[in-house]
């Protein structure tokens, strides 16, 4: 498979949360405004990328009975010093990502990646993969985060872009819990339709 | 097929070399985490009242303002009331006045747990910038007779920082006016002479000493007290005032109580039940004092 599909494999037709339905605790909560999914987005590709990285530069001395573990050990390990390095030396960063940093700790979509591919591939092949599908991530939560606030709070990126009125009175059930799950769900229907159109 | 040996070896040897790195980095970053902390919370200080230097009254919880005059300008205290979501991180400025100079809430990534697009709203100028000039009196929702404006949807949230508010004022109101001159404590006097430096001073009257103002320690429950006692040429205590205590809140901290410091100067008070600790150490230490001192009521 050629650099180019890798990467953009994962931004659509395997699209981690809207195709391969993994990582969907972080894009259910973090999607309520544009610049929290695309923050969250951002944080998420980055681990995502350099964890495959390690993994793949690993994945040979990693015996496979315990490799879950070993992968957790090293996935968590590197965050934890992203975000001590962040804390002391990027407080204006850490003070608008650091609340994404304990989601990306338990992500299964990191764990996942490390799973499936970065522990088969070589890493050059391995670092394409954690971007895409990271870039993917982002897209879909992104997208989600519009729809909700647009809808939810009248807003898109904090501008009233449907007028005053409309940010007045706004569907206050897009921006909570139940709006995620269905702006998700209609989302998934139409990566569904595109997706089967594109295979046939 | 791997031996469980090398299984169990491998998986020591990659936990052992992250908690090494781990560690590492963690003694390595702690000192400037700390530091950024201290920086950030001088700046969310300096956002709720204008002032130069703050000196903690009660560690992380109350600092007192002072401007670049030296003179004290207000307080400022750290509430933590219970939202929607969790508790609230709160910070309001007070001037002498009792008057609100401006609140402050930590965003989401500092801790704030309201949920987010409508709870965390209050931390948006809109909300927060009702609350500047705002009483004791005035500080709640217009729902509930008040001057501040409920965010829609988020009526918990916006209600509890006027509780947190309307609180943290009642609970530290005797903060604010903590001696902030030698008068307070000797009201009489016309003018004050510093006999031992940052200690004591004589009082004068309209022409000659009437007494002597002196500040001192004693151990209490947590920590040192700090109190400025003034005293008249015949012994008579003129005031009490508190400058510095931790104290277990709700209870040791009753000693700076108005009624408890003003029954000195009828005369030395008993213990207050339920914070006989605090309270026998403040009476013992400006006991002690007051006698320690008499050879300059001559």
């Amino acid at each position: 498979m050629k650099k180019s599909q890798i990467f953009t494999r994962g931004l659509i037709k395997e699209n981690v949360v809207l195709v391969l339905m993994i990582g969907l605790c972080p894009a259910l909560a973090v999607s309520g405004t544009v610049r929290d999914a695309f923050g969250m987005g951002l944080a998420a590709t980055f681990v995502l990328f350099f964890s495959n990285i390690i993994i793949s530069i690993m994945r040979k001395a990693i015996p496979n009975e315990v490799r879950i573990p070993i992968f957790i050990l090293i996935i968590s390990t590197f965050v934890t010093i992203i975000d001590y390095f962040m804390q002391a030396f990027q407080p204006s960063l850490y003070r608008a990502l650091g609340v994404f940093v304990p989601l990306i700790v338990v992500n299964c979509m990191i764990l996942g990646r490390a799973e499936a591919y970065a522990s088969k591939n070589s890493v050059i092949n391995s670092a394409f993969d954690g971007l895409g599908v990271g870039l993917g991530f982002t897209l879909a939560l992104t997208v989600m985060g519009a729809i909700r606030e647009i809808l939810g709070n009248g807003t898109f990126l904090g501008m009233a872009i449907l007028g005053q009125g409309f940010k007045n009175a706004p569907v206050i059930f897009m921006i909570l819990p139940p709006g995620a799950f269905l702006v998700i769900g209609v989302m998934k229907a139409l990566i569904n339709k595109y997706v089967k159109k594109e295979t046939q | 097929m791997t031996s469980t040996r090398s299984m169990v070896v491998t998986l020591f040897i990659v936990a052992l070399v992250c908690s090494v790195i781990l560690s590492f980095v963690y003694s390595y970053t702690a000192p400037r985490i700390e530091e950024t902390q201290k920086e950030l919370t001088l700046a969310g200080l300096k956002e709720v009242i204008i002032a130069e230097v703050f000196t903690p009254v009660v560690p992380d919880t109350v600092w007192k303002a002072i401007d670049s005059t030296q003179n004290v300008v207000g307080i400022v205290f750290r509430v933590f009331p219970q939202g929607y979501g969790g508790p609230i991180p709160l910070m309001v400025g007070l001037d002498l006045e009792g008057k609100i100079t401006g609140i402050r809430i930590a965003s989401a990534a500092e801790g704030l747990k309201e949920t987010p697009g409508l709870g965390v709203k209050i931390i948006e100028p809109d909300f927060r910038e009702q609350f500047i000039g705002k009483t004791l009196d005035n500080v709640f929702l217009k729902r509930d007779g008040g001057e501040i404006d409920a965010i829609t949807a988020a009526t918990i949230s916006s209600r509890a920082v006027c509780n947190g508010i309307k609180q943290a004022i009642e609970k530290f109101a005797s903060y604010l006016c903590p001696p902030l001159d030698k008068r307070c404590v000797f009201p009489d006097a016309q003018d004050f002479i510093e006999a031992i430096t940052d200690t004591l001073w004589y009082a004068f009257g309209e022409s000659d000493t009437i007494g002597i103002v002196f500040i001192a320690t004693t151990q209490g429950y947590a920590d040192q007290i700090e109190f400025i006692v003034g005293v008249t040429m015949q012994g008579q205590i003129t005031g009490v005032e508190i400058l510095y205590s931790n104290e277990t809140p709700g209870i040791g901290e009753v000693i700076r109580s108005k009624e408890f410091l003003d029954s000195f100067k009828e005369k030395i008070p008993d213990a207050i039940t339920g914070a006989t600790v605090s309270s026998k150490a403040l009476i013992n230490g400006v006991k002690e004092k007051v006698e320690c001192y008499k050879d300059y009521l001559k």
